[in-house]
């Protein structure tokens, strides 16, 4: 049913029909700019949330029913985002590619997280992280992909995924043992 | 695997259900015995526990109304619908009203281009633009804007009537939020007029303001069916010659 639906939607996106994109933009934009605002940040995610739907409106053609649209949508803002990364600030291509030779993370042991982690907290912790394994840690933790999907959409290994999926969760959990960041510490 | 770093390793893979019944083994003997590990192997549950509670964010109304008056300059025939016709005494203020946008761009332009930022280094002096250099560019910088925006105003108000009243106020939020950003980091500026962090600051939310008037003209474009072709093709020109 949501295959058929999909479909119908993007057909009548591809004709312009009233109210059609903005149907479209209505389901899916809040999930996508969430991802763009963890990825890149809150200020250039609304610019990449516009791109993402230029792009989607002009891709529109091209979507197939394969997957739901918004399967479709969330890969098209992936690229979107990861490719902003590595072309306006060529960050992620540099970290994607010493990822392995990263500083390491903090010792596993040099804290515990208290209690309940705070949403924005966690939120807070994450702006925190290196562009590399903060994409890693959003895609997984945050948007349930798999490793061999995180690693074709960076250019990395599987192990490289997963490592760094690891490194994230220890910077986290030190960010969020660190006072400043502590539950409940909000300012 | 015994010691607590070949154990530590492991425990993301772990918390994750993707190691092999042989690892599962060792790791959950290890933990039977290990405090630490077990409290790292809590937080790694606690950490993932929150990232998956880390829903969707609503972006703000101005996003769509951009999102919908580009998709429509993006439309092959957007151009080619345009008739000679349709051409009236309107087009001649969606055309200032595109000209005013250019105006702020490039003021916002002219000014980051042209002031660099408070150089550091030591013995490099000679580069650092002096206090009133910088304030002197600001100033001009702003008279640029400040025109721009008299201009947008009128034009707007001109054509108020595009707008339906919910809009119109979702708008008129969406500036005076912007302008609270502009006074706040003027005033930041005007207390430190050498520093980078207070000119981006300012220069962000010109720039954001911007992209709310942008989302005016679109807005209009989308109420106006009659007269937008001939708007989006003044407009399209506009960019054109930015």
């Amino acid at each position: 049913m949501e295959g058929h639906a999909d479909l119908a939607l993007a057909e009548r996106c591809r004709h312009d029909a009233p109210g059609a994109f903005e149907q479209l933009y209505r389901q899916h934009a809040p999930r996508l700019f969430g991802l763009a605002c963890r990825l890149v940040g809150r200020t250039e995610a609304e610019d990449l949330l516009q791109e993402i739907f230029l792009a989607a409106h002009r891709k529109m053609a091209l979507y197939k029913g394969e997957s739901s649209l918004g399967t479709w949508l969330f890969r098209l803002a992936t690229n979107q985002c990861l490719d902003y990364l590595r072309s306006k600030r060529a960050r992620l291509a540099l970290l994607t590619d010493s990822m392995d030779r990263e500083p390491g993370a903090p010792a596993a042991g040099a804290g515990a997280v208290v209690g309940v982690v705070d949403r924005l907290d966690l939120e807070r912790a994450l702006a925190a992280l290196p562009p590399g394994c903060r994409a890693v840690f959003v895609l997984h933790d945050i948007e349930g992909c798999e490793h061999r999907e995180i690693a074709d959409a960076l250019g990395v290994s599987d192990g490289t995924s997963k490592s760094q999926l690891h490194k994230a969760r220890l910077r986290l959990r030190a960010l969020l043992s660190a006072p400043a960041l502590a539950p409940g510490r909000h300012s | 695997m015994t010691t607590c770093p070949d154990i530590q390793s492991r425990l993301s893979e772990f918390a994750d259900g993707a190691v092999t019944d042989i690892e599962r083994a060792a790791i959950e003997r290890h933990l039977a015995s290990c405090p630490a590990c077990r409290d790292l192997l809590q937080d790694l549950h606690r950490i993932r526990r929150a990232a998956a509670t880390l829903g969707p964010v609503a972006p703000p109304d101005h996003v769509w109304l951009q999102v919908a008056g580009q998709a429509r300059l993006d439309r092959p025939d957007a151009p080619a619908r345009a008739t000679r016709i349709a051409r009236t005494a309107a087009i001649g203020q969606w055309a200032g009203l595109a000209a005013a946008l250019v105006l702020v761009t490039i003021g916002a332009h002219y000014f980051l281009n042209t002031v660099p930022a408070p150089e550091t280094t030591p013995g490099n002096a000679s580069a650092t633009p002096s206090v009133e250099v910088i304030a002197e560019e600001l100033g001009l910088a702003m008279q640029h804007y400040e025109k721009a925006i008299t201009e947008l105003e009128a034009l707007a108000k001109s054509n108020s009537d595009a707008l339906d009243a919910q809009m119109a106020e979702t708008l008129r939020q969406n500036i005076l939020t912007v302008n609270t950003a502009i006074d706040e980091s003027r005033s930041a500026l005007a207390q430190n007029p050498g520093s980078e962090p207070a000119r981006e600051s300012l220069f962000e939310a010109l720039r954001r303001k911007v992209v709310v008037l942008q989302a005016t003209v679109n807005l209009m474009n989308e109420m106006r069916k009659g007269n937008q072709t001939g708007a989006v093709e003044a407009a399209a020109a506009f960019s054109k010659k930015s």
